[in-house]
């Protein structure tokens, strides 16, 4: 905007001013009215001001009908409409508003839902959960056996101490295994069982940076990744992790039955 | 805006009479601007069969210094009357702005007119109300 825009705004203005000064006038027309004020060219604005306030003293003195006098000094005649809550609800932006705020919410509840659950090593967890679901049986080494015997394989090849199948999935028959290391994850054993195509996984728990102690836990906890639910224990500094495709549910049979 | 008190009265009560309705049926009126729009258009309704005033068709002065002089010289009846010969909008404008009642806002709302408009009503409305007063009211000084 021009300085010739402004002022000439700003004298548009002025031709409005408020006859008398009221609280809540806007910043530009204060503005306006300070320039108007200052202006040497022109009609004087106090000129403008009297003129003005002579004629709304004479409109002050027209004779009204003490009704409309009434409602005019009350507006209460009539209760005006006090916005229904209903009528809030289903603004669109409103709507709109708490739309977005409901899924904020969701997904912040979501998050510490998941921090709530979470343990150490729960992010290498869900690491070797997307190594399960794009890997192929056939990039194992076959190898036919119950897989509670691979952990004198582990410590015997590969000086893997600890390495302990579960009982509850120790009787699993094996279809192949191998010993990797991932970027993340360092001394990783995999096995393949023909049990429902689960795989197991064992890898080093999570030390505490600060003292680097290890703190077990014999419960099972769950990790979930794309529709694969890992559910984790760890004992001697190892976790194990029995991995399949589905839910949380589909593990109870294989934990409740070794309880019993 | 009618420049009779007994119209006035009339739209006044109309519009009363439909806000009450409103109410009635669960709808009452919105915001208290609300009463003005509708007595406004009453207003205009109820005079539409008088005389109408044409726009630019008055003669402007600069207002002048001794101008409040001579407005305390006059009936306030002169100034309804004047005021409601007035062409819309400019009638509608000056009635709004010399009740002072007003912020610029709602008088823009009222009149869904633009602060450039309202400005050029209200500046020429002035001009045409001193070359009126100097007509019908010369200042012959103290």
């Amino acid at each position: 905007m021009s300085l010739f825009q402004i002022r000439s705004n700003h004298s548009s203005l002025a031709q409005c001013a408020p006859i008398t000064e009221k609280p809540g006038t806007d910043r530009a027309m204060r503005v306006a009215i300070q320039h108007a004020r200052r202006d040497k060219k022109g009609l004087p604005f106090a000129q403008q001001q009297a003129f003005d306030g002579a004629i709304a003293k004479l409109v002050r003195a027209i004779a009204v009908d003490a009704q409309v006098a009434e409602w005019f000094a009350k507006e209460s005649l009539v209760p005006l409409v006090k916005r229904r809550w209903k009528k809030i609800l289903l603004n669109p932006v409103v709507l709109a508003i708490a739309l977005a705020l409901a899924v904020i919410g969701g997904i912040f509840a979501l998050r510490v839902h998941q921090h709530l659950r979470d343990f150490p090593g729960a992010d290498k967890a869900r690491r070797l959960l997307s190594v399960a679901t794009s890997i192929r049986s056939v990039m194992l080494d076959p190898l036919q056996t119950n897989a509670g015997t691979l952990s004198d394989l582990f410590f015997m090849k590969h000086r893997l101490e600890h390495y302990d199948i579960p009982p509850e999935f120790a009787d699993f028959r094996t279809l192949g295994s191998r010993v990797f290391d991932d970027d993340a994850v360092h001394s990783v054993a995999q096995i393949w069982v023909v049990e429902k195509r689960m795989q197991f996984f064992l890898f080093p728990a999570e030390k505490n940076p600060k003292d680097g102690t290890v703190k077990d836990f014999s419960d099972w906890r769950f990790v979930e990744f794309e529709g694969w639910t890992g559910a984790v224990r760890q004992r001697n500094g190892v976790c194990f992790m029995a991995a399949m495709r589905g839910s949380e549910k589909d593990f109870a049979p294989y934990l409740e039955k070794k309880k019993q | 805006m009618t420049g009779d008190t007994g119209k006035a009265q009339e739209a006044f009560q109309d519009t009363v009479r439909e806000a009450a309705v409103r109410a009635a049926r669960d709808e009452p009126p919105p915001d208290r601007l609300w009463f003005f729009r509708d007595a406004r258009w009453r207003c205009l309704g109820v005079s539409e069969q008088d005389i109408q005033a044409e726009p630019g068709m008055m003669e402007e002065v600069e207002i002048s210094p001794v101008a409040p002089k001579q407005i305390e010289r006059l009936e306030p009846d002169q100034l309804a009357v004047w005021i409601s010969a007035a062409p819309e909008p400019q009638r509608t404008a000056l009635a709004l702005f010399y009740l002072d009642e007003f912020s610029l806002r709602e008088m823009l709302a009222l009149l869904e007119v633009k602060a450039g408009e309202l400005s050029d009503l209200i500046s020429s409305g002035r001009r045409q109300f001193q070359a009126w007063l100097d007509a019908t009211t010369p200042y012959e000084g103290e």
